[in-house]
Protein backbone atom coordinates (compact mmCIF):
# COMPACT_ATOMS: atom_id res chain seq x y z
CA UNK A 1 0.00 0.00 0.00
CA UNK A 2 2.85 2.37 0.83
CA UNK A 3 4.37 1.91 -2.62
CA UNK A 4 1.07 2.73 -4.35
CA UNK A 5 0.65 5.88 -2.29
CA UNK A 6 4.23 6.87 -3.01
CA UNK A 7 3.54 6.39 -6.71
CA UNK A 8 0.48 8.65 -6.39
CA UNK A 9 2.50 11.34 -4.66
CA UNK A 10 5.60 11.22 -6.87
CA UNK A 11 4.05 10.60 -10.27
CA UNK A 12 0.27 10.77 -10.37
CA UNK A 13 -0.42 14.07 -8.65
CA UNK A 14 -0.44 17.73 -9.58
CA UNK A 15 1.40 19.71 -6.89
CA UNK A 16 -1.32 22.37 -6.90
CA UNK A 17 -3.89 19.87 -5.64
CA UNK A 18 -2.34 20.09 -2.17
CA UNK A 19 -3.20 23.80 -2.05
CA UNK A 20 -6.86 22.97 -2.65
CA UNK A 21 -6.84 21.44 0.84
CA UNK A 22 -6.56 25.02 2.18
CA UNK A 23 -10.12 25.66 1.00
CA UNK A 24 -11.07 23.94 4.24
CA UNK A 25 -10.29 27.30 5.90
CA UNK A 26 -13.32 28.74 4.11
CA UNK A 27 -15.24 27.58 7.18
CA UNK A 28 -13.94 30.79 8.76
CA UNK A 29 -15.55 33.06 6.17
CA UNK A 30 -18.63 34.93 7.37
CA UNK A 31 -21.45 35.56 4.90
CA UNK A 32 -20.25 32.86 2.54
CA UNK A 33 -21.69 29.38 1.83
CA UNK A 34 -19.03 27.51 3.80
CA UNK A 35 -19.75 24.13 2.18
CA UNK A 36 -18.29 25.51 -1.06
CA UNK A 37 -14.91 24.77 0.58
CA UNK A 38 -15.71 21.06 0.26
CA UNK A 39 -16.66 21.56 -3.37
CA UNK A 40 -13.40 23.40 -4.12
CA UNK A 41 -11.32 20.51 -2.79
CA UNK A 42 -13.20 18.09 -5.02
CA UNK A 43 -12.56 20.46 -7.93
CA UNK A 44 -8.84 20.00 -7.23
CA UNK A 45 -9.24 16.23 -7.04
CA UNK A 46 -11.11 16.32 -10.35
CA UNK A 47 -8.15 18.15 -11.93
CA UNK A 48 -5.88 15.51 -10.47
CA UNK A 49 -7.84 12.70 -12.09
CA UNK A 50 -7.65 14.53 -15.41
CA UNK A 51 -3.89 14.92 -15.00
CA UNK A 52 -3.54 11.22 -14.19
CA UNK A 53 -5.53 10.40 -17.31
CA UNK A 54 -3.30 12.57 -19.51
CA UNK A 55 -0.21 10.83 -18.10
CA UNK A 56 -1.64 7.35 -18.77
CA UNK A 57 -1.36 6.76 -15.05
CA UNK A 58 -3.95 3.97 -15.04
CA UNK A 59 -2.15 1.97 -17.73
CA UNK A 60 1.21 2.48 -16.00
CA UNK A 61 -0.28 1.36 -12.69
CA UNK A 62 -2.15 -1.59 -14.16
CA UNK A 63 1.10 -2.89 -15.61
CA UNK A 64 2.87 -2.79 -12.24
CA UNK A 65 3.12 -6.06 -10.32
CA UNK A 66 0.04 -5.43 -8.22
CA UNK A 67 -3.56 -6.57 -8.44
CA UNK A 68 -5.79 -4.25 -10.45
CA UNK A 69 -7.89 -3.51 -7.38
CA UNK A 70 -4.78 -2.07 -5.72
CA UNK A 71 -4.71 0.60 -8.44
CA UNK A 72 -8.24 1.58 -7.38
CA UNK A 73 -7.24 1.39 -3.73
CA UNK A 74 -4.37 3.82 -4.35
CA UNK A 75 -6.60 6.41 -6.01
CA UNK A 76 -9.25 6.13 -3.29
CA UNK A 77 -6.69 6.25 -0.48
CA UNK A 78 -5.02 9.35 -1.89
CA UNK A 79 -8.33 11.16 -2.45
CA UNK A 80 -9.61 10.21 1.03
CA UNK A 81 -6.37 11.42 2.67
CA UNK A 82 -6.75 14.84 1.02
CA UNK A 83 -10.43 14.93 1.97
CA UNK A 84 -9.53 14.17 5.57
CA UNK A 85 -6.81 16.87 5.57
CA UNK A 86 -9.37 19.38 4.29
CA UNK A 87 -11.89 18.11 6.85
CA UNK A 88 -9.30 18.61 9.60
CA UNK A 89 -8.91 22.27 8.59
CA UNK A 90 -12.69 22.64 8.46
CA UNK A 91 -12.96 21.12 11.93
CA UNK A 92 -10.36 23.48 13.38
CA UNK A 93 -12.10 26.44 11.74
CA UNK A 94 -15.51 25.31 13.00
CA UNK A 95 -14.17 24.83 16.55
CA UNK A 96 -12.64 28.31 16.48
CA UNK A 97 -16.03 29.71 15.46
CA UNK A 98 -17.81 27.63 18.12
CA UNK A 99 -15.50 28.75 20.91
CA UNK A 100 -13.40 31.90 20.46
CA UNK A 101 -15.82 33.62 18.07
CA UNK A 102 -19.09 32.10 19.29
CA UNK A 103 -20.47 35.55 20.09
CA UNK A 104 -18.79 37.50 17.29
CA UNK A 105 -21.39 39.74 15.64
CA UNK A 106 -19.93 39.07 12.21
CA UNK A 107 -20.91 35.41 12.59
CA UNK A 108 -24.09 35.95 14.62
CA UNK A 109 -25.53 38.26 11.97
CA UNK A 110 -24.74 35.76 9.23
CA UNK A 111 -27.82 34.96 7.10
CA UNK A 112 -26.10 31.93 5.69
CA UNK A 113 -25.34 28.61 7.34
CA UNK A 114 -23.23 28.66 10.49
CA UNK A 115 -20.01 26.60 10.55
CA UNK A 116 -20.88 24.04 13.23
CA UNK A 117 -20.87 20.26 13.61
CA UNK A 118 -23.90 19.97 11.30
CA UNK A 119 -21.90 21.82 8.58
CA UNK A 120 -18.98 19.42 9.13
CA UNK A 121 -21.34 16.47 8.74
CA UNK A 122 -22.66 17.92 5.49
CA UNK A 123 -19.09 18.45 4.22
CA UNK A 124 -18.47 14.72 4.79
CA UNK A 125 -21.66 13.91 2.88
CA UNK A 126 -20.41 16.03 -0.05
CA UNK A 127 -17.05 14.21 -0.03
CA UNK A 128 -18.91 10.89 0.03
CA UNK A 129 -21.04 11.96 -2.94
CA UNK A 130 -17.88 12.94 -4.85
CA UNK A 131 -16.34 9.54 -4.14
CA UNK A 132 -19.50 7.77 -5.25
CA UNK A 133 -20.56 9.82 -8.26
CA UNK A 134 -17.25 11.02 -9.71
CA UNK A 135 -14.60 8.48 -8.72
CA UNK A 136 -17.05 5.58 -9.08
CA UNK A 137 -18.00 6.66 -12.61
CA UNK A 138 -14.37 7.37 -13.56
CA UNK A 139 -13.39 3.76 -12.98
CA UNK A 140 -16.24 2.62 -15.21
CA UNK A 141 -14.32 3.82 -18.28
CA UNK A 142 -10.90 4.84 -16.99
CA UNK A 143 -11.00 8.07 -19.00
CA UNK A 144 -14.39 9.83 -18.88
CA UNK A 145 -14.34 12.71 -16.40
CA UNK A 146 -16.72 15.35 -17.85
CA UNK A 147 -20.14 13.81 -17.40
CA UNK A 148 -19.44 12.31 -13.95
CA UNK A 149 -18.16 15.66 -12.72
CA UNK A 150 -21.14 17.61 -14.08
CA UNK A 151 -23.48 15.10 -12.43
CA UNK A 152 -21.56 15.58 -9.20
CA UNK A 153 -21.69 19.40 -9.49
CA UNK A 154 -25.49 19.34 -9.85
CA UNK A 155 -25.96 17.04 -6.86
CA UNK A 156 -23.36 18.94 -4.82
CA UNK A 157 -24.95 22.37 -5.32
CA UNK A 158 -28.45 21.04 -4.68
CA UNK A 159 -27.11 19.64 -1.39
CA UNK A 160 -25.37 22.93 -0.54
CA UNK A 161 -28.59 24.84 -1.33
CA UNK A 162 -30.69 22.50 0.80
CA UNK A 163 -28.19 22.68 3.68
CA UNK A 164 -28.14 26.47 3.52
CA UNK A 165 -31.94 26.69 3.42
CA UNK A 166 -32.80 24.08 6.05
CA UNK A 167 -32.41 26.26 9.14
CA UNK A 168 -34.88 28.82 7.73
CA UNK A 169 -37.70 26.25 7.92
CA UNK A 170 -39.79 26.25 11.11
CA UNK A 171 -38.44 23.79 13.66
CA UNK A 172 -35.11 23.38 11.91
CA UNK A 173 -33.43 26.40 13.51
CA UNK A 174 -31.31 24.25 15.88
CA UNK A 175 -29.32 23.07 12.86
CA UNK A 176 -27.81 26.55 12.76
CA UNK A 177 -26.74 26.48 16.43
CA UNK A 178 -23.94 28.70 17.66
CA UNK A 179 -21.24 27.56 20.05
CA UNK A 180 -22.24 24.39 21.90
CA UNK A 181 -25.99 24.97 21.79
CA UNK A 182 -27.99 21.85 20.91
CA UNK A 183 -24.77 19.88 21.18
CA UNK A 184 -26.55 16.51 21.12
CA UNK A 185 -28.23 17.33 17.80
CA UNK A 186 -24.97 18.67 16.37
CA UNK A 187 -23.09 15.50 17.32
CA UNK A 188 -25.84 13.31 15.83
CA UNK A 189 -25.72 15.20 12.51
CA UNK A 190 -21.91 14.98 12.41
CA UNK A 191 -22.00 11.25 13.15
CA UNK A 192 -24.68 10.73 10.48
CA UNK A 193 -22.45 12.61 8.01
CA UNK A 194 -19.45 10.45 8.91
CA UNK A 195 -21.47 7.23 8.53
CA UNK A 196 -22.79 8.49 5.20
CA UNK A 197 -19.23 9.33 4.04
CA UNK A 198 -17.91 5.91 4.96
CA UNK A 199 -20.90 4.10 3.45
CA UNK A 200 -20.76 5.98 0.14
CA UNK A 201 -16.96 5.64 -0.11
CA UNK A 202 -16.94 1.89 0.63
CA UNK A 203 -19.80 1.32 -1.80
CA UNK A 204 -18.01 3.30 -4.50
CA UNK A 205 -14.67 1.55 -3.82
CA UNK A 206 -16.20 -1.91 -4.18
CA UNK A 207 -18.04 -0.97 -7.36
CA UNK A 208 -14.91 0.68 -8.78
CA UNK A 209 -12.81 -2.44 -8.12
CA UNK A 210 -15.41 -4.57 -9.88
CA UNK A 211 -15.68 -2.24 -12.88
CA UNK A 212 -11.93 -1.64 -13.21
CA UNK A 213 -11.19 -5.36 -13.07
CA UNK A 214 -13.41 -5.90 -16.13
CA UNK A 215 -12.17 -2.84 -18.00
CA UNK A 216 -10.10 -3.29 -21.15
CA UNK A 217 -7.33 -0.69 -21.12
CA UNK B 1 10.55 -26.03 -21.83
CA UNK B 2 7.80 -23.45 -22.43
CA UNK B 3 7.69 -20.69 -19.85
CA UNK B 4 4.70 -18.94 -21.42
CA UNK B 5 1.67 -20.71 -22.83
CA UNK B 6 -1.25 -19.04 -24.55
CA UNK B 7 -4.19 -21.42 -24.88
CA UNK B 8 -7.16 -20.84 -27.19
CA UNK B 9 -7.48 -17.12 -26.64
CA UNK B 10 -10.71 -15.64 -27.97
CA UNK B 11 -11.83 -12.05 -27.92
CA UNK B 12 -14.67 -10.57 -29.94
CA UNK B 13 -15.09 -6.93 -30.89
CA UNK B 14 -17.85 -5.63 -33.16
CA UNK B 15 -15.51 -5.55 -36.18
CA UNK B 16 -12.69 -7.89 -35.17
CA UNK B 17 -12.24 -11.27 -33.59
CA UNK B 18 -9.23 -12.92 -31.99
CA UNK B 19 -9.84 -16.55 -32.78
CA UNK B 20 -8.30 -19.47 -30.87
CA UNK B 21 -4.87 -17.92 -30.52
CA UNK B 22 -2.44 -20.48 -29.07
CA UNK B 23 1.34 -20.52 -28.89
CA UNK B 24 4.21 -21.01 -26.47
CA UNK B 25 7.43 -19.15 -25.68
CA UNK B 26 10.67 -20.72 -24.52
CA UNK B 27 13.49 -19.41 -22.35
CA UNK B 28 16.55 -18.09 -24.18
CA UNK B 29 14.77 -17.66 -27.51
CA UNK B 30 13.60 -14.65 -29.46
CA UNK B 31 10.13 -14.92 -30.91
CA UNK B 32 8.96 -12.55 -33.62
CA UNK B 33 5.21 -11.97 -33.71
CA UNK B 34 4.37 -10.77 -37.19
CA UNK B 35 1.20 -9.63 -38.86
CA UNK B 36 -0.15 -6.64 -40.71
CA UNK B 37 -1.73 -3.67 -38.93
CA UNK B 38 -4.97 -4.75 -37.27
CA UNK B 39 -4.11 -8.47 -37.43
CA UNK B 40 -4.49 -8.86 -33.65
CA UNK B 41 -0.91 -8.44 -32.41
CA UNK B 42 -1.64 -5.70 -29.88
CA UNK B 43 -4.84 -7.37 -28.65
CA UNK B 44 -2.88 -10.57 -28.04
CA UNK B 45 -0.11 -8.71 -26.22
CA UNK B 46 -2.57 -6.71 -24.13
CA UNK B 47 -4.30 -9.96 -23.20
CA UNK B 48 -0.92 -11.38 -22.16
CA UNK B 49 -0.52 -8.38 -19.83
CA UNK B 50 -4.11 -8.62 -18.52
CA UNK B 51 -4.97 -5.23 -19.97
CA UNK B 52 -7.57 -6.84 -22.22
CA UNK B 53 -9.84 -9.58 -20.92
CA UNK B 54 -10.28 -12.47 -23.35
CA UNK B 55 -13.74 -14.00 -23.70
CA UNK B 56 -12.17 -17.46 -23.55
CA UNK B 57 -8.78 -19.07 -23.14
CA UNK B 58 -6.01 -19.11 -20.61
CA UNK B 59 -2.55 -17.60 -20.28
CA UNK B 60 0.11 -19.35 -18.24
CA UNK B 61 3.46 -18.03 -17.11
CA UNK B 62 6.01 -20.26 -15.38
CA UNK B 63 3.37 -22.97 -15.04
CA UNK B 64 0.78 -20.76 -13.30
CA UNK B 65 -2.26 -19.03 -14.69
CA UNK B 66 -2.02 -15.26 -15.13
CA UNK B 67 -5.50 -14.90 -13.67
CA UNK B 68 -5.27 -15.06 -9.91
CA UNK B 69 -1.46 -14.76 -9.95
CA UNK B 70 -1.20 -11.41 -11.69
CA UNK B 71 1.14 -9.71 -9.22
CA UNK B 72 3.47 -12.72 -8.92
CA UNK B 73 3.65 -13.11 -12.70
CA UNK B 74 4.21 -9.43 -13.41
CA UNK B 75 7.16 -9.35 -11.02
CA UNK B 76 8.92 -11.79 -13.34
CA UNK B 77 8.10 -10.24 -16.70
CA UNK B 78 9.05 -7.03 -18.46
CA UNK B 79 6.94 -5.25 -21.02
CA UNK B 80 6.81 -2.38 -23.40
CA UNK B 81 3.50 -1.37 -24.93
CA UNK B 82 4.84 0.75 -27.75
CA UNK B 83 7.05 3.58 -26.61
CA UNK B 84 7.06 4.91 -23.05
CA UNK B 85 4.18 7.35 -23.01
CA UNK B 86 3.45 7.92 -19.37
CA UNK B 87 4.32 10.88 -17.18
CA UNK B 88 5.93 12.82 -20.05
CA UNK B 89 7.09 15.65 -17.74
CA UNK B 90 8.61 13.42 -15.08
CA UNK B 91 12.31 12.63 -14.97
CA UNK B 92 13.40 9.09 -15.77
CA UNK B 93 15.03 8.84 -12.34
CA UNK B 94 11.72 9.70 -10.64
CA UNK B 95 9.90 6.99 -12.56
CA UNK B 96 12.71 4.55 -11.73
CA UNK B 97 12.50 5.37 -8.01
CA UNK B 98 8.80 4.55 -8.03
CA UNK B 99 9.21 1.34 -10.06
CA UNK B 100 11.96 0.16 -7.73
CA UNK B 101 9.43 0.10 -4.90
CA UNK B 102 7.29 -2.51 -6.64
CA UNK B 103 9.98 -5.09 -7.45
CA UNK B 104 11.75 -7.10 -4.72
CA UNK B 105 14.17 -8.26 -7.42
CA UNK B 106 15.18 -4.73 -8.51
CA UNK B 107 18.94 -4.67 -8.99
CA UNK B 108 20.47 -1.20 -8.73
CA UNK B 109 23.75 -2.40 -10.20
CA UNK B 110 21.96 -3.86 -13.25
CA UNK B 111 20.01 -0.61 -13.57
CA UNK B 112 23.27 1.37 -13.67
CA UNK B 113 24.85 -1.07 -16.15
CA UNK B 114 21.95 -0.98 -18.61
CA UNK B 115 21.52 2.77 -18.20
CA UNK B 116 25.13 3.23 -19.24
CA UNK B 117 24.81 0.62 -22.05
CA UNK B 118 21.72 2.38 -23.45
CA UNK B 119 23.21 5.88 -22.86
CA UNK B 120 20.10 7.04 -20.99
CA UNK B 121 20.34 10.34 -19.16
CA UNK B 122 18.08 9.85 -16.15
CA UNK B 123 17.86 13.59 -15.57
CA UNK B 124 15.83 13.88 -18.77
CA UNK B 125 12.04 13.84 -18.85
CA UNK B 126 10.29 11.19 -20.92
CA UNK B 127 9.09 13.86 -23.37
CA UNK B 128 12.70 14.81 -24.15
CA UNK B 129 13.63 11.30 -25.32
CA UNK B 130 13.63 10.19 -28.95
CA UNK B 131 11.41 7.23 -29.92
CA UNK B 132 14.39 4.87 -29.84
CA UNK B 133 15.45 6.09 -26.41
CA UNK B 134 11.90 5.62 -25.12
CA UNK B 135 11.96 1.96 -26.15
CA UNK B 136 15.38 1.58 -24.53
CA UNK B 137 14.01 3.22 -21.40
CA UNK B 138 11.24 0.62 -21.21
CA UNK B 139 13.84 -2.08 -21.68
CA UNK B 140 15.95 -0.53 -18.94
CA UNK B 141 13.07 -0.78 -16.44
CA UNK B 142 12.24 -4.32 -17.55
CA UNK B 143 15.82 -5.57 -17.32
CA UNK B 144 16.64 -3.89 -14.02
CA UNK B 145 14.26 -6.18 -12.17
CA UNK B 146 15.63 -9.28 -13.87
CA UNK B 147 12.62 -10.05 -16.06
CA UNK B 148 12.60 -13.62 -17.34
CA UNK B 149 10.23 -12.82 -20.19
CA UNK B 150 10.18 -9.61 -22.22
CA UNK B 151 6.96 -8.76 -24.04
CA UNK B 152 7.38 -5.91 -26.46
CA UNK B 153 4.72 -4.42 -28.71
CA UNK B 154 6.31 -3.10 -31.90
CA UNK B 155 9.52 -1.93 -30.24
CA UNK B 156 11.20 -1.23 -33.57
CA UNK B 157 8.40 0.80 -35.17
CA UNK B 158 9.38 4.40 -35.72
CA UNK B 159 13.08 3.73 -35.17
CA UNK B 160 15.78 4.63 -37.66
CA UNK B 161 17.72 1.66 -39.15
CA UNK B 162 20.71 2.28 -36.84
CA UNK B 163 18.62 2.26 -33.68
CA UNK B 164 16.70 -0.78 -34.91
CA UNK B 165 19.93 -2.63 -35.50
CA UNK B 166 21.21 -1.62 -32.08
CA UNK B 167 18.00 -2.81 -30.44
CA UNK B 168 18.07 -6.17 -32.18
CA UNK B 169 21.65 -6.62 -30.97
CA UNK B 170 20.45 -5.91 -27.44
CA UNK B 171 17.80 -8.64 -27.86
CA UNK B 172 20.59 -11.05 -28.79
CA UNK B 173 22.52 -10.14 -25.64
CA UNK B 174 19.45 -10.52 -23.43
CA UNK B 175 18.67 -13.87 -25.02
CA UNK B 176 22.12 -15.15 -24.02
CA UNK B 177 21.11 -14.58 -20.41
CA UNK B 178 18.19 -16.99 -20.79
CA UNK B 179 15.46 -14.37 -21.17
CA UNK B 180 12.57 -15.16 -23.52
CA UNK B 181 12.06 -12.18 -25.83
CA UNK B 182 8.69 -11.83 -27.53
CA UNK B 183 8.25 -8.88 -29.84
CA UNK B 184 5.59 -7.94 -32.33
CA UNK B 185 6.47 -6.22 -35.56
CA UNK B 186 5.31 -5.67 -39.09
CA UNK B 187 8.91 -5.15 -40.25
CA UNK B 188 9.96 -8.45 -41.81
CA UNK B 189 13.69 -7.71 -41.80
CA UNK B 190 13.59 -7.58 -37.96
CA UNK B 191 12.33 -11.14 -37.92
CA UNK B 192 14.89 -12.15 -40.53
CA UNK B 193 17.69 -10.68 -38.49
CA UNK B 194 17.14 -11.97 -34.97
CA UNK B 195 14.10 -14.18 -34.42
CA UNK B 196 14.53 -17.84 -33.52
CA UNK B 197 10.82 -18.51 -33.76
CA UNK B 198 8.13 -16.95 -35.90
CA UNK B 199 4.47 -16.56 -35.04
CA UNK B 200 2.43 -15.27 -37.93
CA UNK B 201 -1.03 -13.88 -37.23
CA UNK B 202 -3.59 -12.81 -39.79
CA UNK B 203 -7.15 -11.57 -39.20
CA UNK B 204 -7.02 -12.63 -35.54
CA UNK B 205 -5.91 -16.20 -36.30
CA UNK B 206 -2.49 -17.79 -35.88
CA UNK B 207 -1.49 -19.01 -39.34
CA UNK B 208 1.93 -20.41 -38.43
CA UNK B 209 3.96 -20.74 -35.22
CA UNK B 210 7.29 -22.36 -36.04
CA UNK B 211 11.04 -22.10 -35.49
CA UNK B 212 12.47 -19.84 -38.22
CA UNK B 213 14.37 -22.64 -39.99
CA UNK B 214 11.29 -24.84 -40.09
CA UNK B 215 9.27 -21.87 -41.32
CA UNK B 216 11.75 -21.48 -44.18
CA UNK B 217 11.42 -25.15 -45.15
CA UNK B 218 7.65 -25.35 -44.87
CA UNK B 219 6.39 -21.97 -45.96
CA UNK B 220 8.93 -20.50 -48.38
CA UNK B 221 9.15 -21.44 -52.04
CA UNK B 222 12.31 -21.79 -54.05
CA UNK B 223 14.08 -18.42 -54.44
CA UNK B 224 11.49 -16.64 -52.29
CA UNK B 225 12.54 -14.21 -49.55
CA UNK B 226 10.85 -14.14 -46.15
CA UNK B 227 9.10 -10.94 -47.19
CA UNK B 228 7.79 -12.52 -50.44
CA UNK B 229 6.55 -15.52 -48.48
CA UNK B 230 4.65 -13.36 -45.99
CA UNK B 231 3.12 -11.25 -48.76
CA UNK B 232 1.99 -14.38 -50.59
CA UNK B 233 0.60 -15.96 -47.44
CA UNK B 234 -1.21 -12.77 -46.48
CA UNK B 235 -2.86 -12.45 -49.89
CA UNK B 236 -3.85 -16.14 -49.73
CA UNK B 237 -5.38 -15.53 -46.29
CA UNK B 238 -7.27 -12.53 -47.66
CA UNK B 239 -8.64 -14.52 -50.60
CA UNK B 240 -9.72 -17.44 -48.42
CA UNK B 241 -11.39 -15.07 -46.06
CA UNK B 242 -13.25 -13.33 -48.84
CA UNK B 243 -14.38 -16.73 -50.27
CA UNK B 244 -15.60 -17.78 -46.83
CA UNK B 245 -17.60 -14.57 -46.44
CA UNK B 246 -19.21 -15.00 -49.91
CA UNK B 247 -20.10 -18.63 -49.17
Amino acid sequence: MRNILRKEVRLGTLTIVYFFVLFGLMFLLPGYPVLCGAFFLTLGLYQNFRYARECNDLVFSALLPIAKQDVVKGKFAFSCILEMCCFALMSVSALVRMTVFSDASVYRGNALMNANLFALGMALVLFGIFNLVFIGSFFKTGYKTGRPFITYIVICFVMIGVSEALHHFPGMEPLNSFGFDHLGLQIITLTAGAVCYMGLTILSYRESCRKFERLDL
Amino acid sequence: MSIVRINNLKKSYPTFELNNVSFALEAGRITGFIGRNGAGKTTTIKSMLNMVHPDEGDIEYFGMSLYGNEAAVKKRIGYSTGTINWYPRKKIKDIAVVMKDFYDSWNEELYRQYRSLFHIDEEKCAIELSEGMKVKCNLLFALSHGAEVLILDEPTSGLDPFSRDELLEIFEKIKQEGVAVFFSTHIISDIEKCADDIIYISHGRIVEALPKDEFRCRCMREGESLEDAFLRMESRERMERSERSHA
